[in-house]
């Protein structure tokens, strides 16, 4: 097989994987664990530190595409994540992502408001990663990865009377998943700042077998996959790195003692615009937001209306730490 | 630029931290450490207090509706001169119409689509007009309504309060029936059924919970206790009296059939077809009369030795007792599950 036709098989499958590929994912109102998975890969001995800041607003009721006008009902995520990455060698590298979640559940019927809500310590998530540089010609990365989210955020959450709250209120998920990886960025070569790249990240789930103490809960299998491009400019004397990109979520319904649950699960197209400048050598700010372009859930849900999310990415080079 | 930058990020990162006020309403206004059922296995269904709407102002239509199959299932009721169908590709939305004018009072009809239970309660609690509620709790996967003027939970199929200010209270009843569209409108031709018009738009063509009604193995919350005498989803028409409840199977009066039997020290005329059944306690004089089922297409349901012809919900409609009315028993169709855990143990009639 020529190396031509290599890179053209490469491409498709990321390229139809974007769009079209059906996978599964808990309800619309998650932690967006996979969804800040994605660290890049330095030279050895690199660690890169991300505290960010993430706000999911879901106050549209759809059926199917179809969008009820029903705005009584608000779910709302919180969360605060960190990323610690550290590359073991140039090409290997391991990730972790910590998060802490507040979930929020607002009905507005009748003038009264009601509010059910937890707090706490997330899931978190370990990822490896290795890079196959210059797989696609010169300035292309071509990254795959094997991770596991591990079940360290509470399950059990009550609300202010005592009673549990569902699953999709809950901190954490008491399951472990396995998260696929994979990346494929080039940069052009007539215009080496401005990049593509495209991103899958498949989430297998989990069972809780302890839910509700006697019963069984699996979140839908999710495959969320990117695809877009950015560039580089001077703007005030700092580097900023604007993208634009789109991303298709799938999401598989999910279960209870093996039974699919309706109103769970569906597919969304989301507009990721995403801006990032470099305060400083080490220092970047990230700000991006997710607007949902279509929707279309399983049976009757709330669906994400928009999401926001910003951060800071330190990079600690070999060199730096030689300096402390 | 760049401090500007981490000062904005640094604000939005504490203000993400914080318990922000403006949504923080109290939930309720009961004293939450009182429950008269165990705290432990009520639910959280998911939609939250409220998040399934009730319809607060129905409207009603004619019986020429055209959304309605003839299979379809409705919950009927007669009181005063109103007769009103409830269809429940309408109720498995919003399991409560608050409807203020049935025969000039407030009554709530309410249906639980996980246990296929439904009730009329009477819409004045302690002396109070009130509405009811979906509290987003389930107790042995049936609904558990809250009333708006207290805020106090009301389990549906235990019929009370189970918690809050008036806890330990019993709704008052209005009797109603459940069967197919088809056969409610033979039967009372000048009906009323609540209209697709409920000021919420849901798609009523499709039933929300997938195959939960026919497929026996699927609950979504356990229930306790388990009870496998029959299939877990089958209908069935029980009488809850007491200590005793005993439960009628619908392939038992197919063809139509009354029984009359007694037990915790009444008797009962049970009668029906396979699309209805229904149950009333007998004393005095009607003990004495010898029922036949005698349902043709109309009102009339059942007869007896007398002449007389009574419709489903017992009221003679024509012969020497016209305008009486036999005492219906307390009775609910339901899921085989459902009145077993509730009222654990019931008897099943057998032939």
């Amino acid at each position: 097989m020529s190396e031509m036709k290599y890179r053209i098989i490469i491409l498709t499958f990321f390229i139809v994987g974007s769009i079209t590929t059906n996978a599964q994912t808990c309800c619309s109102g998650g932690i967006p664990l996979s969804n800040n998975l994605g660290l890049d890969i330095s030279e050895k001995g690199t660690i890169q530190i991300g505290l960010s800041y993430d706000y999911n607003n879901l106050n549209t009721l759809n059926s199917g595409t179809e969008n009820l006008n029903d705005n009584s009902r608000l779910r709302i995520t919180h969360s605060v994540l960190l990323n610690v990455g550290y590359s073991i060698t140039d090409r290997f590298s391991a990730e972790a992502l910590f998060s802490w979640v507040n979930q929020r559940r607002k009905i507005s019927q009748l003038g009264n408001n009601t509010l059910d809500q937890t707090s706490g310590v997330g899931d978190a998530v370990v990822l490896l990663k290795y890079n196959f540089p210059k797989l696609l010609g010169e300035n292309s990365a071509f990254n795959i990865g094997l991770g596991t989210k591990i079940p360290i955020g509470s399950s059990t959450e009550t609300n202010d009377i005592g009673i549990v709250l569902n699953s999709d209120l809950q901190p954490g998920s008491n399951a472990w998943d396995i998260i696929y990886y994979s990346l494929l960025s080039k940069n052009l070569n007539s215009r080496p700042s401005f990049s593509v790249f495209s991103r899958i990240i498949y989430r297998s789930s989990g069972t809780n077998n302890s839910y509700l103490k006697t019963s069984e809960y699996k979140f839908g299998n999710e495959l969320q996959a990117f695809i877009g491009f950015s560039d580089q400019f001077i703007l005030f004397n700092t580097l900023a790195d604007p993208s634009l990109s789109f991303k298709y979520r799938s999401a598989e319904k999910d279960a209870i003692d093996g039974f699919d649950i309706e109103s769970t699960g569906g597919k969304w197209v989301f507009l990721v615009p995403n801006f990032s400048i470099q305060i400083s050598p080490s220092i970047s700010f990230n700000t991006k937001a997710e607007i949902p372009i279509y929707s279309n859930v399983d049976g009757t849900q709330l669906t994400p209306t928009f999401r926001v999310s910003s951060g800071i990415l330190i990079n600690i080079t070999r060199k730096q730490k030689k300096l402390f | 630029m760049k401090k500007n930058v981490i000062y904005l990020f640094v604000i939005l990162l504490f203000a993400s931290c914080s318990n922000s006020t403006d949504l923080d309403f109290p939930s309720s206004s009961y004293n939450p450490e009182e429950w008269l059922i165990p705290i432990e296995e009520i639910r959280d269904g998911g939609p939250g207090r409220g998040g399934i709407p009730a319809i607060d102002n129905p409207v009603f239509i004619g019986a020429n509706a055209n959304y309605i199959s003839d299979d379809d299932l409705v919950i009927g009721i007669i009181k005063g001169n109103e007769i009103k169908a409830y269809p429940h590709i309408v109720m498995d939305w919003h399991e409560i119409v608050n409807d203020n004018d049935v025969g000039g009072s407030p009554v709530t009809i309410n249906y639980c689509p996980l246990t296929g239970t439904a009730f009329g309660w009477d819409g004045v609690v302690n002396g109070q007009a009130t509405t009811f509620g979906v509290s987003g709790l389930l107790y042995n996967s049936n609904l558990i309504l809250f009333d708006r003027n207290t805020g106090s939970n009301w389990s549906q199929l235990k019929l009370e309060c189970v918690n809050g200010a008036l806890m330990g209270d019993l709704p008052q009843t209005i009797s109603v029936v459940e069967t197919k569209w088809g056969v409610w409108k033979n039967m009372f031709p000048s009906t009323k059924v609540l209209s697709l018009n409920t000021g919420f738009n849901r798609d009523y063509g499709q039933y929300p919970y997938g195959d939960y009604i026919t497929n026996n193995d699927f609950l979504l919350f356990n229930v306790n206790p388990a009870n496998d005498a029959l299939p877990r989803k089958e209908r069935v028409y029980a009488i809850i009296d007491n200590t005793i409840t005993r439960a009628y199977r619908f392939e038992d009066f197919i063809g139509g059939k009354t029984i009359k039997e007694t037990f915790n020290g009444k008797t009962h005329l049970i009668v029906g077809n396979s699309d209805i059944i229904n149950a009333f306690t007998l004393s005095g004089p009607y003990l004495d009369l010898d029922f036949q089922y005698n349902y043709n297409d109309t009102e009339e349901f059942f007869s007896d030795n007398e002449g007389n012809k009574w419709n489903i919900f017992g009221e003679a409609i024509e012969g020497p007792r016209t305008g009486e009315k036999l005492t219906i028993s307390k009775s609910v169709v339901s899921y085989w599950f459902a009145i077993a855990a509730f009222y654990p143990n019931p008897e099943i009639y057998s032939e």
